[in-house]
């Protein structure tokens, strides 16, 4: 068994244990023995059980897919603009979703529609429309420019961040605007099952489309005059990895907010175990993503029970001292 | 003729002398400055006899209403509603601080509540000569005492005293007897995503147990209004829910989070719309909302 693939051995298993643990973490006493009788003989009577499958199991669910998401759209992101500080984010996605659920939660427009609580489809509405206008400001004669789609990102998403800090000043509660907070910052307490199938399964074809072109987007990182000549395919690529980034990201940002420095974070952390090109990266970045997440869960409801901390938080005091030692190690190169 | 003369400039004198007694007397009265202890424990000094007073957050304004001469009232927030003459008054915005308008409107008082005016807007306004006099509220009675300490700071005391016996004789009539030992617990929302709830050291919980309630939220978290997990609402199993009407929150709570329909609040339809300012508010409404209380609970 090579080194590598021992990696994602290793990483998938690290994956399965936290979620084990994660599975027994909660306001119900539950060991190992409740965990497995919940799983493998569930009885919906029983508040454990119920507590198990029902709430802890979809958190935990969204979680690692959440983090799995935005680790991969990252690492698509920075294979495209050739930039170490890409992340899923820069296309105005996050701050798109923000915009459109901090105007729900601001009372700005209706929270319910017939019953159906709809801040997160403001916020998927927000992440696809922003999304399309950034990529429309990076859209010139007939190609995508990635300096001039990140600039456009930057741009588009300081505004937005302005527009969203507005609502906030001007919503009328403090629940209001540490509901805001929870949005811009991530969390995973809304999980529940019915909507969790779709974030896996986009996650699940991008993955899989991706995997086939994995060759591709390794000779993206040597510029797009030279993939070309490579014979790639560039602006067919660019195009594919733009529209994933956003369904993807949008899905992930509507359910559980914009979670930060996954996205950025995890395609290094990568490269650096695995190499800048090794195909097995996306699947590891995607491992590696969920289980960073399911981890951060884990520890903010540990801190700060019983609902936990915003998730972003957690990430950047956990995910930014190690992004920093992986800049100062010397051995790891972005290209 | 002279005689009426004489006695024309002796009445005038007469009357100049005890205009000049009555304003050295009162003069040194209403310029006076004593230095008192609010509930902060911070010693500030407020003049002897306050002529113009407001109060930054509502729950004070309605005190003042309740206890001070409304003439001397000179203001209110943005969020101060009740009572319905208060609407007049102009209006000073607490958030941002509108420090312009505040000295503008000159109050030689300012009341407010811890939580509502932070300790470096407290210090500005202190800056502009303006004494801030913090009250603080964990209990019932914290109220009763507040509006105690109210008329005793604006010179009220008659007032406050009449109010406070009113109030207390009010509570006395609605604690319910301890005839059962059946305590219901007691879920009050106040946000849904996430959802946020009244805590265990909130003046909620000191309510509920003039009414043989507890509040369900038995442990004592960090934040007043702590944010809960769906799990931690399951295992607390609250007997009734307050924050909105049942058909309200079946459509819209329940529908985001249906897990909780296992509830015993919700299966007996035990859910029930509180007023926001009577919830909200530690003023002298505050039996009237343990009254209310009272009504869904029993």
């Amino acid at each position: 068994m090579s080194r590598n693939v021992l990696y994602i051995f290793f990483a998938l298993l690290l994956v399965l244990l936290l979620l084990g643990l994660g599975l027994r973490i909660g306001s119900f006493t539950s060991d190992f023995s409740t965990v497995a009788s919940a799983l493998l003989a569930y009885t919906p009577e029983n508040p454990a059980h119920f507590a198990i499958v029902e709430l802890r199991l979809p958190r935990l669910l969204l979680a690692l897919v959440v983090g799995a998401s935005l680790a991969f759209s990252g690492y698509l992101m920075q294979a495209l603009v050739n930039n170490a500080l890409a992340d899923p984010y820069i296309l105005g996605t996050a701050s798109g979703a923000s915009l459109g659920a901090s105007l729900s939660i601001a009372g700005f427009i209706s929270t319910t529609w017939a019953g159906i609580y709809l801040p997160p489809f403001f916020a998927l509405a927000g992440a696809f429309s922003v999304t399309a206008l950034v990529i429309l400001l990076g859209y010139r004669q007939g190609q995508i420019i990635p300096s001039q789609l990140l600039l456009a990102g930057i741009a588009i998403g300081s505004l937005l961040t302005a527009m969203v800090s507005l609502f906030t000043f001007l919503s009328g509660s403090e629940s209001a605007i540490k509901s805001i907070m929870f949005w811009s910052m991530g969390d995973f307490g809304r999980a529940n099952w019915n909507l969790l199938p779709y974030p896996i399964i986009a996650l699940g074809l991008a993955l899989s489309l991706f995997l086939f072109l994995q060759k591709e987007l390794n000779i993206l990182y040597l510029g797009a005059e030279r993939a070309g000549t490579l014979g790639v395919q560039v602006v067919r690529t660019r195009w594919l990895v733009l529209l994933t980034v956003a369904v993807v990201t949008g899905f992930s940002v509507a359910l559980a907010g914009s979670v930060g420095f996954v996205g950025l974070i995890i395609p290094h952390v990568t490269r650096s175990l695995l190499g800048l090109t090794h195909k097995l990266n996306l699947v590891l970045c995607a491992l590696l993503g969920g289980g960073f997440l399911v981890a951060c869960d884990i520890l903010s409801r540990f801190l700060y029970p019983p609902a936990g901390l915003p998730i972003g938080i957690i990430t950047s005091f956990f995910g930014v001292p190690f992004f920093v030692y992986l800049l100062l190690k010397k051995s790891y190169r972005f290209n | 003729m002279l005689r009426f003369l004489y006695l024309f400039v002796y009445a005038l004198g007469s009357l100049l002398l005890f205009a000049c007694e009555s304003r050295s007397v009162r003069q040194p009265e209403t310029a006076a400055v004593i230095t008192v202890t609010d509930d902060l424990g911070r010693k500030i000094k407020i003049p002897k006899f306050p002529q113009r007073v407001m109060a930054l957050a509502p729950s004070e304004t309605e005190m003042l209403y309740a206890v001070a001469d409304e003439n001397t009232i000179v203001g209110r927030t943005q969020n101060c509603d009740y009572p319905a003459q208060v609407i007049k008054k102009p209006i000073v915005n607490n958030y941002p601080m509108d420090y312009e308008q505040l000295v503008l409107l000159k109050p030689d008082l300012v009341f407010t509540v811890e939580g509502m005016t932070s300790a470096e807007e407290a210090a500005k306004i202190q800056e502009l000569h303006i004494p801030v006099y913090y009250q603080k509220f964990e209990k019932v009675t914290d109220v009763l005492r507040g509006l105690t300490d109210m008329g005793r700071l604006l010179q009220r005391q008659e007032q406050a005293k009449t109010v406070v016996d009113s109030l207390q004789k009010a509570l006395n009539r609605l604690q319910v007897r301890a005839a059962t030992k059946l305590k219901p617990n007691v879920l009050a929302i106040t946000w849904r995503d996430p959802i946020f709830v009244y805590g265990q050291n909130t003046i909620f919980t000191d309510k509920l147990h003039y009414i043989n309630a507890e509040n369900a939220v038995r442990e004592i978290l960090p934040q007043p209004y702590p944010a809960l997990t769906r799990e931690y609402i399951l295992k607390l199993n609250p007997d009734i829910i307050i924050g909105g009407s049942f058909g309200k929150m079946d459509t819209s709570f329940f529908k985001i989070y249906p897990e909780l329909k296992q509830v015993k609040a919700y299966r007996n339809k035990k859910i029930f719309a509180a007023t926001d300012n009577l919830m909200a508010r530690p003023g002298p409404r505050v039996v009237a909302s343990i009254q209310e209380l009272k009504e869904f609970i029993w």
